[in-house]
């Protein structure tokens, strides 16, 4: 296989945008070709678009050839749309990867885009049902926030994880995202504002949540030549892993603070990559709601089982700590324009094992990773190095 | 033309739609069903027309007991679904060693517990766009 790295990536503003589907895709694959010298759409062969829902929200298919169109590139190798609900993204550079490591393309854009918040506001959260089973799960009414509390509620009962500890994921993500300008809340957030806000599913309050979001991130992959061409400092993708555990909540670990498949696809990764968790300098994971940040702390190794609510209550997942989570913000901060998300990841590692990040660097990263789910039982991980 | 909006939340139960037709008939009748692989014997949870261990298709109806207790539970608030009101109670139900996903009706949401005694309360839902009646497979606390 030929080593493959990212060469550019861009993000647009998060939030509730005033935006059209296609304005989200010209902002994100500005900001990618202007982070890219040297390449303009014409020399990009191939485009992998993550989206989960443009049938519903933009009332659109047909999006890889729309998002192509929109931004100059003419695909010779490779024209695709994934959809894999919220890990859409870094599915989407799942298959950009293989492609160009098995020598079927040298350059490809992968760009996530999701225009999610609509004339009629309940009508997004009714949307979002469709990423359970319609038939036995969302008939009743269910989204996210249910799946996931079950998951806070089982942490808290075996190990004696506190609200608190919940919180002060909600805390440290919206901190981060107050130093980032594309972040949906830019504010900030104070543990009392977290455990004061309204509750959504018990234990999980509404800052403890992501927020509906409109956005786009863009990514370019290149092959090893071409990257060394175009920039003295590509990033690599070092590892890669995915699992499954099941799709319906009835199908996963019974003990629901439980996710092997995260665990799978972490040592998966770890292993092509031939590192372990603890050289991890930074992390973007998939903080949908903050007890998955907590069990993503166990799962991929950064503290033992159980040992999640105080890891962050000591601020090991903070800048000074063992690793930073979630310098850009996270799901929670910068919110989860689903199919962006893993595209956004990715684009926060590019920059800030580049040295780029700003107010946000982490000092002296070298080895990052990123984690996307599609429910507690579906994890993709990604290891990106600055050595490749 | 207004603003246009039209989705159809639930199952389509009726036999000229599903071959599960027999658990949504068995449901409005107060019962709990569900398949039994013909290849391999195995019994799963929810009802399947294709067997994952076995790879058969062929399967037969068994009633499950019309009873269980609460393996987890939450209290939604707010973010629901339109349509959908809260406080809603959703759970997962432990029957005959099965796990089923489901609503408590009528409970009060401070008092529900995990390990608690619930029964079978089929709640009928919008007919289908045909007019055929439509039931989900919920719970209440007993
Ligand atoms: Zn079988």
């Amino acid at each position: 296989m030929r080593k493959v790295a990212l060469v550019g990536a861009g993000v647009s503003k998060f939030g509730v945008r005033k935006a059209t589907y296609r304005d989200l895709v010209w902002e994100a694959g500005k900001a990618c070709f202007d982070a890219t010298p040297g390449v303009l759409p014409k020399d990009v062969e191939g485009l992998v678009v993550g989206s989960v829902m443009p049938e519903r929200t933009a009332f659109q298919s047909h999006i890889s050839s729309l998002a192509a169109e929109a931004l100059g590139i003419r695909p010779s190798a490779l024209s695709a749309r994934t959809e894999h609900m919220c890990a859409s993204g870094t599915v989407g550079i799942r298959y950009a990867y293989a492609f160009i490591a098995a020598g079927l393309a040298d350059l490809v854009m992968v760009l996530g885009v999701e225009k999610l918040n609509q004339p009629s506001g309940d009508e997004a959260i009714l949307n979002m049902g469709t990423g359970v089973d319609r038939e036995w799960e969302a008939a009743f009414g269910l989204t996210a926030p249910p799946c996931f509390a079950l998951a806070a509620q089982r942490h808290m009962a075996a190990y004696g994880t506190s609200e608190e500890q919940l919180a002060l994921v909600g805390v440290k993500n919206h901190t981060h995202a107050a130093k980032n300008p594309n972040a949906h809340f830019t504010k900030g957030a104070t543990l009392e504002q977290v455990l004061c806000s309204r509750m959504i599913s018990t234990p999980l309050r509404l800052f403890m949540c992501s927020p509906i979001t409109d956005g786009a991130a863009a990514v370019l992959l290149a092959s090893e030549d071409r990257a060394r061409a175009l920039t003295d400092t590509p990033v690599w993708i070092r590892g890669t892993g995915q699992a499954l555990d099941g799709f319906q909540l009835t199908s996963l670990h019974e003990d629901y603070a439980h996710w092997p498949a995260m665990r799978r696809a972490a040592q998966a990764a770890y292993a092509m990559a031939g590192v372990g968790p603890h050289e991890v300098d930074l992390a973007e994971v998939h903080d949908c709601f903050a007890i998955a940040e907590l069990i993503a702390y166990e799962e991929l190794g950064f503290c033992r089982k159980g040992e999640a609510g105080p890891f962050v209550a000591a601020g090991r997942s903070d800048y000074g700590g063992d690793v930073v989570v979630n310098p850009r913000g996270g799901l929670i901060g910068c919110g989860h324009p689903l199919g962006a998300t893993g595209v956004a990841q990715a684009a926060e590692v590019f920059v800030q094992l580049r040295g780029e990040a700003g107010a946000r660097q982490v000092t002296d990263a070298s080895l990052g990773l990123t984690h996307n789910n599609s429910g507690m039982g579906e994890h993709v991980v990604m290891i990106y190095g600055r050595e490749p | 033309m207004s603003y246009f909006r039209a989705i159809d939340p639930f199952p389509l139960e009726s036999a000229e739609h599903t071959k599960l037709h027999e658990f949504y008939a068995r449901l409005a009748g107060g019962r709990l069903a569900t398949t039994r692989c013909g290849g391999c014997g195995a019994t799963t949870w929810p009802p399947r027309g294709f067997c994952p261990e076995c790879a058969s298709d062929r399967f037969e109806w068994v009633d499950l007991p019309a009873e269980g207790t609460v393996h987890a539970f939450t209290v939604q608030d707010a973010g629901l679904p339109a349509g959908f009101d809260g406080p809603r109670v959703f759970a997962i139900v432990k029957v005959a060693g099965h796990r089923i996903f489901s609503i408590l009706t009528g409970a009060d949401p401070g008092a529900v517990r995990v390990g608690q005694r619930v029964a079978l309360a089929p709640l009928r839902v919008a007919d289908d766009p045909r007019g055929h009646p439509r039931w989900l497979p919920a719970f209440r606390v007993t």
